[in-house]
């Protein structure tokens, strides 16, 4: 997992932030359930350390998309429980579309004949 | 890893540290369950954690930020209760609040008020680009003296300077204009072909002066001041072209300055300044024809003392090229806003720093309220304390009704300083300059507010430490029903009475003396008879004038007419009236006495005078004869001398029949003449030397007419007779000779006038304050009085005690307030004429005044006192 390419790291660094909020729409969850999803479900978003969920987390919080509260864990542990608030949640919507439409274009220019490859005054 | 180690106990670990460790102990949880050891499962649960310091670190950064955020927030949000709060409960006693505002916006109104004044006339900037630049540089004779300059001392000063890059000059002369509607006379200057970039003039209309008007022959055309343009020609567009005839010469009007662009003196034209012969920095002659006001303008970073010094180094040149002329003479220079405002300035900081006191002696009474109300609130403070409000925040309450205080009383106090400054500006307060400026702008604004604010702290700060201090020594214990006050808070009280007292002494001490100097001012002898007599100026210029003979003439001719216009006894002609100035001032010597030191200013100020003219002003001969008839253009000269230069020149020789040199003309000194006040009634009287009028012509002469009965009366029929005369000649600024004296004292009337206003405003808060005070300790110790009372304590007794104590602080501040008075006395100093510092009449009449208010304050809660009940102590 250290190893994971710099290029993919730094574009995927710039999706975690949606990806916790993935994470969390379907539900309260702590940082060690939304880590184990985030590496389930993109492998190189933590690529960096799972430790950069926590900033990630407490940067959101700050921007008013998650809130936190601290309750017991499923095996009666404190831990610290993140919430998707309203704000969020809009975000969230957003970014998934924002995202689409991000990989439809890039979809559909590598589905595209190159230019040059035969003929393009035909 | 070693944190995992550690496992320190929860409760001490941060939030974000329980946070990470849970994600680690499940990590390794996980693994362990997966069979791996659990050695092997820490350290790889950390290798796939990453950078752990670097992440905790982070997330700890991200929460301080956030926390910051929020407890500004609830600073503001505090801050908003506070004031709400401060509202609700000044609303709640509106009685208080009403007294409260209005001393304040009485106290915070009067100093925006005269800190508009200091703000327009002393603060605000010269309209000239670069002001701060420009210096005026004078002339200075070995006594002292400053004076104008001469044309070649102008030059060289102009071309051997090296700390002014530009030095400009202009001369300013009174004309009159004919040939557009009523002759008029105006104020017009001459001014150097420089000077118009040098201050930064721009032009309304028109071109104004190319360098050909500045050539010889080449100086017959006008610039118009912007006032005059829309008095003189009703702000006519078509102007520019028009000729006008100026002192008899055509002059072809070439622009219209803007509002701004004025000299110093604002004057209503100006032509280019002729350059003569004289205008050469090696001329030798006409050295000390003085007539130019020169400016100069600093090169950067040139400081005072460096063209002080360059001045005198082109001084000593001269004294050494020119030594004739130049002996002994040398050069100064003084930044050009002093020249307008020098001797108005401590005046008016003296206002300003007595309204100052005005304020303080309010802040201390509205403080003593607040202390008074904070032990009748004393139930609410202790209660908000026992609710958890630490110390800090109630003095933050209090401190946030204080200031709400001072901010109502402010923004009333700008009305009240709006008002202020109105009448004021229409109190018209003599030849006080620039009074035209003086406006609320944004300074008075800031200045009002900053007055509040810092208002507010003054006289909350005390009050609140006091109160709160009470609350958290265990208020409640003591039982909140009796609202008692303590003994510290009386002493707080009492000195604030004290203070109070002083700062009124302070004030009245001032005005006391400023009084006493204004009456012995008005009580000096003028020396002429001020009553039933008027004055008007006329000037003749213009082609029917050209000659000596044709101004003789003419003058012999109205004097005679005047004379026989019924109910006119006297009347006489002469260039300088009393209180108007001294004269021309003219190289003197004594025939037959050994000559003067060279470093001695060897003149004499020279007026002509009719024969008529001692008779119609009431002036008393000592000696000799006055001018007759038949002292003519053609007959010996002769002069009157009046006695301080009898005494100054002659010592205690007989001066009459003796030859006097005055710019090297021989005269016989025929009379002696008493003093006039010459400048104003604290100045003493200068040597002055009057010859007749027609062995030394003027164009600009000032006529008295004496009669009986009501003079100014007989008005219209001089203005008539001039006309018929002379249709050309207008009659100028007319008016009683009265006001001569008047006018004399018209500034020093005006300072006494507010600082007798402002001493009597402080006297009555501070009055008021020990009212208070006296009071409040009445209801305090009733008990103790009854008791008194039902010991046998007479009702005089109570009375006397009761008196006694609100004179004991009213003596107490009286002492303090004359210490003080005597070590400010310095700065109002200038200011007395005929009156000691240490006045004794002065400070028995401040202590008496004081004394008596005071007990005519405590008399009222004293009487209160005394008609107690003495079966309340029972109760």
């Amino acid at each position: 997992m250290g190893t994971a390419g710099s290029a993919n790291a730094d574009i995927l660094k710039g999706t975690l932030d949606v990806l916790i909020l993935k994470a969390l729409s379907g539900g309260p969850a702590h940082g060690y359930t939304i880590a184990t999803w985030i590496a389930s479900a993109s492998g190189d978003a933590l690529a960096l350390g799972e430790g950069t969920l926590y900033p990630a987390l407490h940067r959101l919080e700050a921007r008013g998309w998650v809130r936190s509260r601290w309750g017991t864990s499923a095996n009666n542990r404190q831990a610290k429980f993140y919430t998707l608030t309203r704000k969020g949640e809009t975000q969230l919507t957003l970014e998934t579309r924002r995202w689409q439409r991000y990989a439809a274009a890039l979809f559909s220019a590598l589905a595209a004949p190159a230019p040059g490859a035969s003929g393009t005054d035909r | 890893m070693k944190r995992l180690d550690r496992r320190p106990d929860p409760p001490l670990r941060s939030d974000v540290e329980r946070e990470l460790g849970f994600h680690l102990e499940m990590r390794v949880r996980e693994l362990v369950a997966q069979g791996v050891p659990p050695d092997e499962a820490r350290r790889r649960a950390m290798q796939q954690f990453g950078d752990y310091e670097g992440s905790e670190r982070e997330c700890a950064d991200i929460d301080a930020r956030v926390e910051r955020r929020a407890s500004r927030l609830s600073f503001v949000r505090e801050l908003w209760q506070d004031l709400g709060y401060a509202v609700r409960v000044l609303r709640r006693s509106p009685g208080f609040t009403l007294v409260a505002v209005l001393t304040l916006a009485l106290g915070i109104g009067a100093n925006s008020a005269i800190f508009s004044v200091v703000n327009g006339v002393l603060l605000a900037s010269l309209p000239y680009r670069d002001a701060g630049h420009l210096y005026r540089v004078r002339t200075v004779y070995p006594d002292g003296t400053p004076y104008a300059l001469s044309a070649p001392d102008f030059m060289s000063v102009r071309e051997d300077t090296r700390v002014f890059d530009r030095v400009e000059a202009y001369s300013t002369a009174a004309l009159t204009m004919t040939g557009s509607g009523e002759p008029r006379e105006l104020q017009a200057g001459r001014i150097s072909d420089g000077l118009p970039a040098l201050l930064g003039w721009q032009m309304a209309i028109g071109q104004g002066f190319d360098r050909g008007h500045f050539a010889p022959g080449g100086g017959d055309v006008l610039i118009l001041d912007h006032g005059f343009w829309q008095r003189a020609f009703g702000a006519a567009p078509d102007v520019i072209g028009r000729t006008v005839t100026i002192a008899g010469r055509p002059a072809v009007i070439a622009g219209v300055l803007q509002a701004g662009s004025r000299l110093p003196p604002a004057l209503d034209a100006y032509a280019p300044l002729e350059y003569n012969d004289t205008f050469s920095a090696s001329a030798a002659s006409g050295r000390r024809s003085e007539f130019l006001a020169v400016i100069g303008h600093a090169k950067d970073d040139v400081a005072a003392p460096a063209i002080e010094r360059d001045l005198q180094r082109i001084g000593a040149s001269l004294q050494a090229a020119y030594k004739p002329t130049n002996d002994g003479l040398t050069f100064g220079a003084i930044p050009l806003a002093e020249t307008i405002v020098g001797d108005v300035r401590t005046p008016l900081l003296v206002l300003l720093g007595a309204v100052g006191f005005v304020l303080l002696v309010a802040c201390a009474n509205v403080a003593s309220l607040l202390l008074a109300r904070a032990s009748s609130r004393q139930d609410e403070l202790a209660i908000r304390a026992a609710l958890g409000a630490g110390r800090g925040r109630l003095v933050r309450q209090l401190v946030t009704e204080a200031l709400v205080l001072g901010l109502t009383g402010g923004a009333l106090g700008l009305l009240v300083a709006y008002a202020g400054t109105t009448a004021l500006v229409a109190a018209r307060p003599a030849d006080i300059p620039r009074l035209d400026t003086i406006a609320l702008d944004l300074n008075v604004v800031l200045f009002t507010l900053a007055v509040s604010l810092v208002t507010g702290l003054v006289f909350g700060i005390a009050p609140a430490l006091q109160a709160t201090g009470r609350v958290l020594r265990g208020a409640v214990r003591q039982g909140a029903r009796s609202g008692g006050a303590t003994s510290s808070e009386h002493r707080l009280r009492g000195a604030l009475v004290i203070v109070e007292m002083a700062l009124a002494v302070v004030l009245l001490t001032g005005a006391g003396l400023l009084v006493r100097s204004f009456v012995a001012m008005t009580q000096v002898a003028p020396g002429f008879r001020v009553d039933q007599a008027m004055t008007f100026r006329i000037a003749l210029q213009g082609t029917g004038y050209q000659a000596p003979p044709q101004l003789r003439a003419r003058i012999d001719e109205i004097e005679t007419a005047l004379r026989s216009l019924p109910g006119v006894t006297s009347a006489g002609v002469s260039t300088v009236l009393p209180l108007s100035g001294r004269g021309s001032m003219l190289g003197f010597s004594v025939e037959g006495a050994p000559p003067p030191p060279a470093n001695v200013n060897a003149e004499i100020a020279v007026a002509s005078a009719s024969a008529g003219y001692f008779t119609a002003i009431g002036a008393t001969l000592q000696r000799g004869r006055a001018f007759t008839p038949h002292d003519t253009a053609d007959t010996p000269p002769v002069a009157v001398i009046n006695q301080a230069g009898a005494r100054h020149w002659f010592g205690i020789d007989e001066p009459i029949g003796r030859l006097v040199n005055v710019n090297g003309v021989r005269i016989q000194v025929v009379g002696v003449v008493a003093d006039v006040l010459q400048r104003d009634p604290s100045q003493p009287a200068m040597p002055q030397l009057f010859v007749p009028y027609t062995q030394r012509p003027a164009r600009s002469v000032r006529i008295v007419v004496r009669g009986s009965g009501d003079v100014m009366a007989q008005l219209p029929a001089i203005r008539a007779l001039l006309q018929r005369i002379d249709p050309t000649l207008p009659v100028l600024a007319a008016r009683p000779l009265a006001d001569l004296v008047t006018d004399s004292v018209a500034r020093p009337r005006f300072y006494t006038a507010l600082l007798v206003l402002f001493a009597a405003v402080a006297l009555a808060l501070a009055a008021i304050g020990i009212f208070g005070v006296m009071s409040y300790a009445v209801s305090q110790r009733a008990r103790e009085i009854s008791i008194r009372m039902a010991l046998g304590a007479s009702t005089g007794a109570i009375l006397r005690r009761i008196v006694g104590q609100g004179l004991t602080l009213a003596g107490a501040g009286a002492f303090v307030g004359i210490a003080s008075a005597m070590a400010l006395g310095r700065v109002i100093q200038g200011q007395l004429f005929g009156v000691p510092l240490l006045d004794p009449l002065t400070i028995a009449t401040v202590v008496a005044v004081l004394m008596t208010s005071a007990a005519a304050a405590t008399f009222l809660p004293a009487r209160r006192a005394a008609k107690l009940d003495p079966a309340g102590a029972l109760r």
